[in-house]
């Protein structure tokens, strides 16, 4: 196995898992208590990583990123190198890319808390930052961790805009998925095989932990 | 201690317009669901933006559309009793009572959460998730934390109406004792008329929006200034009535001409009678003709309750169906059973001083 691959497609899962943790959170909290009319394209724009090919996802970022445009003439201008095939450009790309496999989780968390428990904790004088922190977020933790975990599997099993934005840089862009299809493409098939089998059981886990969690989370309250 | 309130807002069914002050007693805000009372209270807490209007609490301006201001709810320093609680369910009796005091320091907020259990008979319970609690602590819990932040406004949202008739004498009165010694201006949201006018002292009934009726609650269940506000204080007997000749009143609806004690201002256009207002009795052997108030009546159905029963009577002659009845009286059980076995016809009687007029 790649050990070099699994250990940079665990990199990058932990940074956009934890990027989206701090600010998926703020957009999941407007989107669900937003009254604003327009709000839904907002949630639409959130969710187009969903059904969009990676490809096109991927091309956009590589465009934008590029050193042709603002965003990308902005990061060299600040960090002296251009974005696409680095780290930092793919951690962009994920971040994006993973958005609403955090956002959606989140939100759904947040709507799962009675309006009426974040109503008396304004009547008891609690700011909303100091609501979010004491009400809602202790309330939606399932919703958190899940979004959490989500974006970070879904990270790891992300290859098209990984491809798209990051090329096949080993050490630098060369995640795992990448790592089986250049096992494949070399026929090397017990060292992909062996891979797969590592990311197939490592997802596994992953979705049993959310599925679980959310169950005791649900029931935590009720059996106290 | 004064609570002052003008609010106007358009709601999608009709439109809210009210205006109340309330002083050191409870006030009673009374109406049937749809009147507008619970969109009334969370306008005063903050919760609810009302189109136009002023809310001043205590000489403090919390609302005022003219001069654009508007305290957020966090900042009215307002308790608010909601009608299921909101307890926080990830946090014990203590943890909830002490929510609002997390600007004290350490010594004085265990202090306050202390008290709070003692007053609310809570001892004992204060490591417990309200999730283990009856609905009669669980509402005691509720009141607590409400006033553990020693706000200047208390507002009850029908704090009964989830509990089970048995829990509620015991909380009532509890409740009754604890705004004894509350301070600031409480605002009673009830739909149940009774329960109103036992903790409050003066009431404002609202319906379709508008305030309908105000004053101290003995006047508003005596004389009720519409019909709508005798109905919504629970009066069950009405007719259409006319003045007739020699200060007499013409009962339409139920066929009689009756002697009433209140002046008549304006020519009356309903006449009415409380259900335990109305005396039945048997037949004394003297006639009921030519006796003023009294009638011949004729039982068409009856309901009863453990210690009460209610006569649907009619004036006049037997009637054609169950159904058919001019008047409801209620009655003790007692004197039910001194007269349920003779012969019919009874007679019912109908206290001049009893029955009151009503305007259009």
């Amino acid at each position: 196995m790649n050990w070099q691959a699994i250990a940079l497609s665990l990199r990058l899962a932990t940074c956009v898992a934890g990027i989206l943790l701090i600010a998926g959170m703020p957009i999941a909290y407007w989107i669900t208590f937003s009254r604003w009319r327009w709000k839904f394209l907002v949630e639409a724009i959130v969710a187009l990583p969903i059904v969009l090919p990676p490809t096109v996802l991927g091309y956009y970022i590589l465009v934008g990123l590029g050193p042709q445009n603002l965003p990308g003439k902005l990061w060299q201008s600040w960090f002296g190198h251009t974005l696409p095939f680095t780290f930092g450009g793919l951690l962009v790309a994920s971040v994006l890319y993973s958005l609403p496999f955090a956002v959606q989780p989140f939100s759904a968390g947040f709507e799962s808390v009675d309006r009426r428990l974040i109503e008396a904790s304004w009547m008891l004088g609690t700011s909303r930052l100091g609501t979010f922190f004491r009400v809602i977020l202790p309330l939606s933790a399932a919703g958190a961790i899940t979004g959490t975990v989500l974006s970070f599997a879904h990270t790891i099993g992300e290859f098209g805009v990984v491809l798209m934005v990051g090329g096949n840089i080993p050490g630098v862009t060369r995640t795992v998925s990448i790592d089986i299809y250049d096992q494949v493409q070399a026929a090397n098939y017990d060292v992909a095989n062996r891979t797969a089998l590592a990311l197939l059981v490592f997802s596994f886990l992953v979705l049993s932990v959310i599925y679980g969690t959310n169950r005791t989370a649900l029931s935590l309250w009720r059996r106290r | 201690m004064s609570l002052e309130v003008t609010i106007e807002k358009q709601l999608s069914g009709f439109r809210l317009a009210v205006e109340f002050t309330a002083d050191g007693m409870p006030l009673g805000l009374l109406g049937p669901s749809g009147s507008g009372k619970s969109m009334t209270l969370r306008a005063i807490a903050g919760l609810e933006t009302p189109d136009r209007g002023r809310i001043v609490l205590h000489e403090r301006v919390l609302f005022d559309s003219a001069r654009r201001i508007d305290v957020p709810a966090r900042a009215r320093h307002i308790g608010l009793l909601f009608q299921h609680y909101a307890l926080f369910p990830h946090l014990t009796v203590a943890g909830n009572i002490a929510f609002g005091l997390r600007r004290l320091p350490e010594r004085e907020r265990a202090r306050r959460v202390q008290q709070q259990l003692a007053a609310a008979h809570l001892d004992g319970l204060a490591s417990r998730y309200p999730r283990s609690l009856s609905g009669g602590e669980q509402q005691r819990v509720a009141l607590a934390r409400a006033l553990a932040v020693e706000p200047a406004g208390l507002l009850l949202d029908e704090p009964f109406s989830a509990l089970d008739t048995h829990l509620r004498n015991a909380l009532e009165r509890q409740l009754r004792e604890t705004l004894g010694s509350y301070r600031g201006s409480t605002l009673f949201v009830s739909h149940n008329l009774e329960e109103a006018y036992r903790v409050c002292g003066e009431i404002v009934v609202l319906a379709r929006g508008g305030v309908a009726a105000r004053g101290p609650k003995e006047e508003i269940f005596r004389h009720p200034p519409t019909l709508e506000v005798a109905r919504l204080t629970g009066c069950k007997n009405f007719s259409r009535a006319r003045r007739a000749t020699g200060g007499l009143v013409q009962a339409h609806d139920w066929g009689v001409t009756l002697r009433v004690t209140q002046a008549l201002a304006a020519p009356p256009e309903h006449i009415a009678i409380r259900a335990h207002h109305i005396h039945v009795r048997a037949a004394d052997g003297t006639a009921a003709e030519g006796r003023e108030n009294v009638f011949p009546c004729w039982l068409a159905a009856m309901t009863e309750t453990p210690f009460r029963v209610t006569l649907d009577l009619r004036i006049g002659g037997p009637p054609a169906s169950p159904a058919d009845f001019h008047v409801q009286a209620e009655i003790f059980k007692q004197e039910w059973e001194a007269f349920h076995t003779l012969p019919q016809p009874w007679q019912v009687e109908f206290a001049p001083d009893r029955l009151f007029l009503l305007p259009d």
